[in-house]
């Protein structure tokens, strides 16, 4: 379709639904220093399409920097990120309606706390996309049912669990029709008893085709659920492969002495 | 015999005070004003990410809260009149001049701190709410007025209602230029009648209740805001 052909980019698709898809982002020579720290060192990738792509290592590896940097909630040093063939690193680029094209979920939830869950899921559609309001709860109450949590439309933050804040925030900005949904560590500030119906909604949305790039410590959804696994330590790219590839088969030093720790 | 003496003080020379209570009122209440209008725009301009502005503001927020409002009273009524800056008279108005001095002195001191409430109320607010709205599409102006502000309001309102306290009691200064505030009619009576300890008595009284009364109507009015939410 795009006439792509680097070996790497050839990730296994789930049931081979999607066996063409074009490449949605491609990073290109990302460098991302604090100071004199570099946190992440000449990162080259790239996503294509309906990937689910987890990214997992090491504490300090740069994954969540990496992340923030897709939607530029940290700046680049130095590299391109091209979303849809755009540069979005341009000092000129919309950063505003790129970011409305890519999803965020964060490990603090992040709701906001001085709205109620149907005010949190329909500001963003009604201000920024100028939906009608009342076409925004309903779009609003049908996923709000998709994750069980209807009858929280009218509560506020402070009165959910985490795990509630977190399905909610999901669905909150798939409320924006995301190209690509992004999450930074979605179960890490979860008790452990909720941290099941989060990876059930993210599973759900990975069956629907989404594209997603997930940072996470659960390393059974990187084996089960994505197509594809990143191994991040040292701010680089350690290990690019097919999930189940490489969780049964990993070449490095560094993941296999990784993966003997967390598994 | 102490309170008799403080009771026909009262009795004789309460014009003067309730006069007094007046000024000092209009005083304080002008430089809330004038203090809180300024503040936010020097808040503004302290959270900026146009440098020289941020600079700027930063540097008159830290002289004035570094240097004593007496100074700066003094300066502003003593000392600029002679470089030729001068308030204008304003005939209808009496002592147009000095009330305009006292109220822009107090008002630009006043000002540094409210920046400060204002803006430590804002960084005080999650910096993850703002990254959230960001990534929603929120552009920073938007994220502020829709998420943070509405939040950072709840943390300012308390320390903005001290500050309104604490100005009742500082405008007291203001008696040394000459205008007729509580403090200034407390010592005319105190020349007349020679009674130092009941006419002191009496103003800290007044002054105590003004800021006791104004302090429960902004812890009331604290409450009725917070109503509703959980």
């Amino acid at each position: 379709m795009d006439g792509n052909n680097r070996e790497t980019a050839a990730p296994e698709i789930r049931g081979g639904e999607h066996p063409e898809t074009r490449e949605l982002i491609q990073v290109e020579r990302l460098t991302k220093k604090f100071d004199k720290l570099t946190v992440l060192d000449d990162i080259s990738v790239s996503f294509r399409e309906h990937e689910v792509v987890s990214v997992i290592g090491p504490s300090g590896g740069g994954k969540s920097t990496f992340l923030r940097c897709l939607n530029l909630l940290e700046k680049p040093t130095s590299g391109r990120i091209l979303v849809d063939g755009v540069n979005i690193c341009e000092k000129d680029a919309d950063i505003n309606r790129h970011r409305q094209k890519m999803g965020m979920v964060f490990q603090q939830f992040n709701l906001f706390n001085n709205m109620n869950v149907m005010r949190n899921m329909t500001a963003a559609p009604v201000k920024i996309k100028k939906m009608p309001r009342e076409e925004a709860e309903a779009r609003a109450e049908q996923l709000l049912r998709r994750v069980g949590l209807l009858e929280k439309a009218s509560s506020y933050p402070s009165s959910l669990s985490g795990g509630q804040k977190q399905r909610i925030a999901i669905v909150r900005a798939l409320m924006m029709d995301p190209e690509v949904m992004l999450f930074d560590e979605p179960t890490s500030a979860l008790d452990p008893e909720m941290i099941g119906e989060v990876l059930d909604v993210m599973k759900a949305l990975a069956g629907t085709g989404m594209t997603m790039i997930v940072v996470t410590h659960e390393m059974r959804f990187a084996q089960e659920v994505s197509t594809r696994t990143l191994f991040l330590d040292g701010g680089r790219v350690e290990e690019d492969k097919p999930s189940r590839e490489l969780f049964s088969n990993p070449e490095s030093p560094r993941l296999i002495s990784f993966l003997n720790k967390v598994l | 015999m102490f309170f008799s003496n403080v009771w026909s003080t009262l009795e004789k020379y309460y014009p003067f005070f309730l006069e007094g209570v007046q000024n000092t009122l209009i005083i304080a209440v002008f430089t809330v004003l004038f203090g809180t209008i300024l503040g936010v725009l020097m808040a503004t301009a302290r959270l900026s990410s146009f440098r020289p502005l941020k600079w700027l503001a930063t540097a008159y927020i830290e002289f004035f809260r570094g240097t004593p409002l007496m100074v700066q009273l003094m300066f502003i009524f003593y000392g600029l009149p002679m470089i030729g800056v001068t308030f204008p008279d304003v005939p209808f108005i009496e002592n147009f001049q000095r009330f305009a001095a006292g109220i822009v002195a107090l008002s630009l001191n006043s000002c540094a701190y409210v920046a400060e409430v204002i803006r430590s109320g804002i960084q005080a607010v999650d910096i993850g709410q703002m990254e959230a709205a960001r990534s929603l599409g929120f552009t920073k102006g938007q994220s502020m007025t829709m998420v943070i502000l509405p939040q950072a309001i709840r943390n300012i309102l308390p320390a903005l209602g001290n500050e309104f306290v604490t100005v009742i009691k500082e405008s007291s200064i203001v008696s040394v230029i000459g205008i007729a505030d509580l403090m200034y009619r407390t010592n005319g009576v105190k020349a007349k009648n020679y009674r130092t300890l009941e006419c002191l008595f009496i103003a800290a009284v007044i002054y105590f209740i003004l800021t006791f009364v104004s302090g429960r109507l902004i812890s009331w009015s604290e409450r009725r805001l917070n109503r509703g939410r959980k």
